[in-house]
């Protein structure tokens, strides 16, 4: 298992460097010139330069390409924003917890919330409470983020004045824009909650646990739930991987300060650098959460921890017991 | 024999599966048979006779909807399982009464160790500790054949027969009085099928459980059975003593049976197939249900349902030529 991990590890490395370079090409063939961004209108032709100058663009693209990874790789510096010279290591630390914890809330009222009423809907199959689920499902799919973002807010914050319109110090502060998001992707979750419990509700082992005499409710959450819990984990990587994107829009409805807003920012200023860290960043994030969802499905399943075991462990074993 | 004597006592049984918009499944229709303490009953029939519906009324399994019981009553040492409470049911299954499925690749959870599996059902009937429930499970798994070391070994790790033994284990753990076997051995190799059916001979001889075998292999019937029911079409076509039945065989069907099993009349050496297929349960005729089927099938057999002729002691038949007392 550790082998496994550390593999998967090692994996992440190029998958990563592919990110840096599409990243790093799409910028490099944009058209427009980032330096009359930063410089306004009246900047003079010798202004430009010098700025291209500053920055290294008069320098080839693998040559900027190189340094840039190796600035990274060497101190861990992402460079300076070209917005405002500052150093874009710190800002992005400052502003990652924000957008971090607003994804994990969002997942989780999303995989709660999901589950529980695909659990519900498969052990109710054809009921009308089974109808009205299948409907949010389909709900949740169409409709479009921002505008039932901007009708919550209507509704809770204008409306009812429980709950606060944006910003975000607190938890009061976090419902709104969780609870939007996370029930949209709720939806998705119950899809594939409903489907996979279907799938296992009337498996040959749950009849079996019937036979024993085993209670109604050991035999959905172990005997049905448990062998339907690999499709569930891989929805909940997805979901956390379109959570932690899909706040981008949520963080400018709601004006909170996370990774979000800073990228709109840097797309509008053209603040390269910043875009380019921001990215990574949400790369390497998704990276890791699969990673622990593959992780979990050892945890959930013997027969796929059999596999990890055997593509890791095999030769090692089999040196030792030479030896 | 008295009924003291009786474990189990199906009385008119009618089981359809009545699915939404489509003509109901007439899988049994008033069947009746007794099995008694220490008894082997072997429920013989093709594919589709309703044997299997039989069993899971038993355990109140029957999937419901669609499937519905509709009548009768399958008294279990004297109490109608069919009125029984839900919560009562689920103490009776796995201890009193336990079920050997007929597909051991599907028939365990793949998540479990086999050991937690067995002790799953040891845990649900007994108050044990988990020490105690342990040298239960390892004791089980000893008896069947599989080395206690295994425990924490999950399904995959086993063969189709080694998961056969685990079920087995599974179902003797409480020393059931009435142990149902579903085909138990259809789903695997000849050579473990003798191996599995010996062990199960021996384990019953052992904790003295009666058996209710359900095959389409008149060989196992043979080697197991006290007493043969042979199904047809959801009925019970004609039963009686393992020796009356296999020496004086009277209904065309059970004969037809005989008839296509290699090696069982060695004077001729061609095999004598039953020609068609069971009617659609969905669709059944009326009267004799095998008529279509039969070489001595006359006008009569088509214009009333048959009943039951007892041709000897204890050895009924359901054929018009039976109700003539001039059988075959």
């Amino acid at each position: 298992m550790g082998r496994y991990i550390l593999k998967r590890l090692l994996m992440m490395i190029p998958v990563l460097l592919s990110v840096v370079l599409l990243i790093f090409i799409l910028q490099f063939i944009t058209p427009g010139d980032p330096a009359k961004l930063q410089l306004g209108t009246d900047a003079t032709n010798e202004e430009i330069e010098n700025w291209h100058e500053k920055y290294g663009l008069n320098d080839p693209f693998a040559v900027q390409f190189t340094r840039y990874v190796w600035g990274i790789v060497s101190r861990g510096d992402f460079g300076n924003s070209w917005r405002n010279g500052q150093p874009i290591t710190q800002e992005i630390i400052s502003r990652w917890p924000t957008t971090f914890l607003l994804a994990i809330l969002t997942t989780l009222v999303s995989v709660i919330s999901g589950t529980l009423l695909g659990i519900y809907a498969a052990l109710h199959r054809g009921s009308l409470g089974d109808a009205i689920a299948r409907v949010i499902g389909i709900l949740g799919i169409s409709l479009p983020n921002f505008w039932f973002a901007l009708m919550m807010i209507l509704l809770f914050a204008v409306r009812l004045q429980w709950l606060p319109v944006s910003g975000f110090y607190g938890p009061l502060y976090w419902i709104l824009p969780a609870g939007t998001l996370g029930v949209l992707g709720a939806s998705s979750q119950m899809r594939i909650t409903r489907s996979a419990m279907l799938d296992n509700i009337n498996a040959d082992f749950v009849r079996t646990a019937r036979a024993k005499g085993q209670e109604e409710r050991v035999i959905t959450y172990h005997h049905i739930l448990r062998n339907a819990l690999i499709p569930i984990l891989t929805n909940v990587g997805s979901r956390f991987a379109q959570n932690l994107t899909g706040t981008m829009i949520l963080e400018q409805i709601f004006a909170i300060p996370g990774i979000g807003t800073l990228m709109v920012l840097a797309i509008n200023k053209r603040d390269y650098p910043q875009l380019r860290a921001s990215v990574i960043l949400v790369a390497a994030t998704v990276s890791v959460v699969n990673l622990l969802i593959d992780i979990a499905y050892a945890a959930a399943d013997p027969r796929v921890k059999a596999t990890f075991k055997s593509s890791s462990g095999n030769f090692l074993k089999f040196k030792k017991r030479a030896g | 024999m008295s009924d003291t004597e009786k474990i189990l006592s199906i009385k008119d049984l009618t089981v359809h599966y009545l699915p939404p918009e489509e003509p109901a499944c007439k899988a049994v229709n008033g069947v009746s048979f007794d099995i008694r303490k220490g008894e082997t009953l072997g429920l013989v029939g093709e594919t589709g006779a309703g044997k299997t519906t039989i069993a899971l009324s038993i355990l109140r399994l029957v999937q419901s909807p669609p499937g519905k019981i509709l009548s009768g009553s399958i008294e279990f040492n004297g109490e109608n399982l069919l009125e029984a409470s839900e919560a009562h049911m689920r103490k009776i299954r796995g201890s009193e009464i336990s079920m050997i499925f007929q597909d051991p690749m599907t028939a365990l959870n793949p998540i479990d160790s086999v050991g937690d599996q067995i002790a799953e059902v040891v845990h649900l009937h007994s108050k044990c500790s988990r020490a105690e429930a342990r040298i239960k499970v390892e004791e089980m798994l000893e008896l069947v054949g599989i080395d206690k070391s295994r425990y924490k070994d999950y399904p995959h790790q086993f063969s189709g027969g080694m998961k056969q033994r685990v079920i087995i284990a599974m179902a003797l753990a409480c020393s059931p009085e009435l142990l149902i076997a579903d085909e138990p051995t259809t789903a695997l190799d000849v050579t473990i099928q003798a191996q599995v059916l010996d062990m199960m001979n021996d384990l019953k001889k052992k904790l003295g459980s009666s058996v209710l075998l359900i095959t389409h292999d008149l060989g196992i019937v043979a080697e197991m059975c006290d007493k043969v029911v042979v199904m047809y079409a959801g009925q019970v076509v004609e039963m009686g003593d393992k020796r009356s039945i296999f020496k004086h065989t009277s209904h065309p069907y059970t004969k037809g049976l005989f008839g296509s099993l290699p090696g069982a009349f060695p004077d001729s050496d061609r095999l004598k197939p039953i020609k068609g297929l069971m009617p659609d349960p969905a669709a059944l005729p009326a009267g004799c249900k095998f008529a279509d089927r039969c070489e001595f099938c006359t006008e009569q057999c088509r214009a009333r349902e048959i009943g039951l002729t007892e041709v000897s002691e204890g050895h009924y038949v359901r054929c018009v030529l039976a109700e003539g007392g001039n059988h075959h």
